[in-house]
């Protein structure tokens, strides 16, 4: 039995600069703060962000996954994209379309949908496994 | 004799709109439609602004007298305009059609009898004396530049057939013309986009303009006293303008243009871009398909104009002048061959940070 933690969506304020960024610092602590956090922040609000905002979207990734989860973005105006690529920060990040996407994407390949008597490598390998049995 | 008249005008309020638009069908160019902007023409391109190619142009095949007519709307930007031209004296004006009444009436009184009028919003490239000789050979008080895709915002007129009007454009359009057609290159300046091809193209020698500078290798050209970190890459085809200052690790690659007094930082890497002049762009930046200008930046690709207020990122740039540690291509002589020899030379001094290459 597996049993899946919540995925939090938070939304990021209108602007992402040093000011308001410490502010949203305080607000996300305590979700990073807890074993595993997996969270999507949205962020279709932003209208500007700035060094300082994607600093502390990196502090907050950094945090995530030193607990072994994740952070990842959503719903990116075309200028939130380009001050990332400009900051080559865009790579980093996961980025979806829509909260609901970057929600699944923590759920991709849940445990429960694995049959789990069937071998580990009919799932990885298919065909192969099939042969390996076979022999 | 011959004289020009270069005018600089706004989009939306341009009295010539009903001409173009009524002759070509097509909608017409503005230099630009916002008055805090810079007209295209006055941006410096390659070192030099088209405004500035096109005057020399004139000179060189002969124009006596020159003119050039500003609108008011761009006061606001004077001294930038009148530096990307300065061998001229513009007259500013908020009666564009007048002015150029005027003009016309004074260069006739001079004794010039043929006047080319263009607006400074294409760059194109044709034989102007044949323009001239076809115009004579026609003997219509209106000669008119087109190419393909319509109108280039380029008369050849009779002095006497209408410096008495004060509708100049009304005049034009009432006036018979014969039609001159282009075959050459040709570049609209509508948007920054035009201008970022207008650099592509030179920089891969698909049109005739080149770079004001030196080709210290193969496709890297360089204006006086750019600075070179040793540690920097300049991989061709790219242009840096005068007292540009290019930092550590940075790179700067496929058809980009750094314009003069601009300044790229440690790590950065500028791709398929162009960094118009007194920009500052921060450090480990990714610039691609982009255009700088001071605090502004659009992406090309996405077709996103972004005003950034970090100035740590991209700004207008502060520093300028000469780093102590730092050579330029002044102090190299003024021609690439000696610039290269004074290179090998000047790799070999440890003590020194910049260099050209």
């Amino acid at each position: 039995m597996s049993v899946s933690r919540p995925v939090v969506v938070m939304q990021l304020p209108e602007e992402f600069n040093a000011e308001t960024s410490q502010a949203f610092c305080k607000e996300i602590e305590p979700l990073l703060e807890a074993h595993r956090p997996r969270i999507v922040l949205d962020c279709s609000l932003v209208r500007s962000i700035d060094g300082a905002g994607v600093e502390m979207l990196l502090h907050c990734l950094e945090e995530a996954m030193k607990r072994d989860g994740d952070l990842k973005l959503c719903c990116l105006s075309a200028q939130s994209e380009v001050v990332l690529e400009l900051l080559r920060v865009d790579r980093v990040f996961e980025i979806f379309a829509s909260a609901e996407e970057g929600v699944r994407s923590f759920n991709a390949l849940p445990v429960d949908v694995i049959p789990q008597d069937a071998p580990w490598y009919s799932a990885v390998f298919g065909e192969l496994g099939v042969l390996k049995q076979a022999s | 004799m011959l004289g020009a008249i270069v005018l600089v005008t706004g989009g939306s309020e341009d009295p010539r709109q009903a001409f173009t638009a009524a002759e070509s069908g097509a909608s017409s160019i503005g230099t630009t439609d916002r008055p805090h902007e810079l007209p295209m023409a006055c941006i410096e391109v390659l070192g030099s602004s088209i405004l500035a190619r096109m005057t020399s142009e004139f000179r060189r095949i002969g124009v006596d007298e020159v003119s050039l007519l500003i609108d008011e709307m761009f006061s606001s930007r004077r001294d930038e305009i009148e530096q990307s031209v300065p061998e001229l004296a513009p007259v500013w004006t908020s009666d564009v059609s007048r002015a150029v009444a005027q003009t016309l009436a004074a260069y006739k009184e001079s004794g010039i009898e043929t006047c080319i009028l263009t607006l400074a919003s294409v760059y194109a490239e044709f034989d102007l004396s044949d323009t001239l000789q076809f115009h004579r050979a026609h003997q219509q008080p209106v000669t008119r530049v087109l190419d393909g895709k319509g109108l280039l915002d380029f008369w050849v007129v009779k002095v006497d057939g209408i410096s008495e009007v004060a509708d100049i454009f009304a005049s034009l359009q009432g006036l018979q013309a014969s039609s001159y057609i282009v075959s050459g290159y040709v570049r609209r300046l509508e948007h920054l986009r035009d201008l970022r091809c207008l650099v592509v193209d030179s920089l891969t020698s698909r049109c005739r303009m080149r770079p004001q500078g030196f080709e210290v290798r193969p496709g890297v050209w360089l204006a006086e006293g750019a600075q070179v970190h040793r540690r920097a890459r300049i991989v061709a085809p790219a242009f840096l303008g005068s007292a540009t200052k290019i930092e550590e690790q940075c790179l700067i690659t496929r058809c980009s243009n750094v314009e003069s007094n601009s300044q790229v930082d440690f790590g950065t890497v500028v791709e398929d871009s162009s960094v118009l002049s007194n920009s500052y762009i921060g450090m480990g930046l990714d610039l691609t398909h982009s255009v700088v200008d001071g605090s502004r930046l659009l992406n090309l690709r996405r077709d996103v104009t972004l005003e950034i207020k970090d100035p740590g990122l991209i700004g207008p740039n502060k520093s300028s002048g000469m780093d102590a540690n730092s050579r330029s291509l002044l102090s190299f002589g003024m021609d690439s061959i000696s610039a290269r020899r004074e290179r090998r030379s000047f790799n070999s001094e440890t003590e020194s940070t910049y260099s050209l290459l």
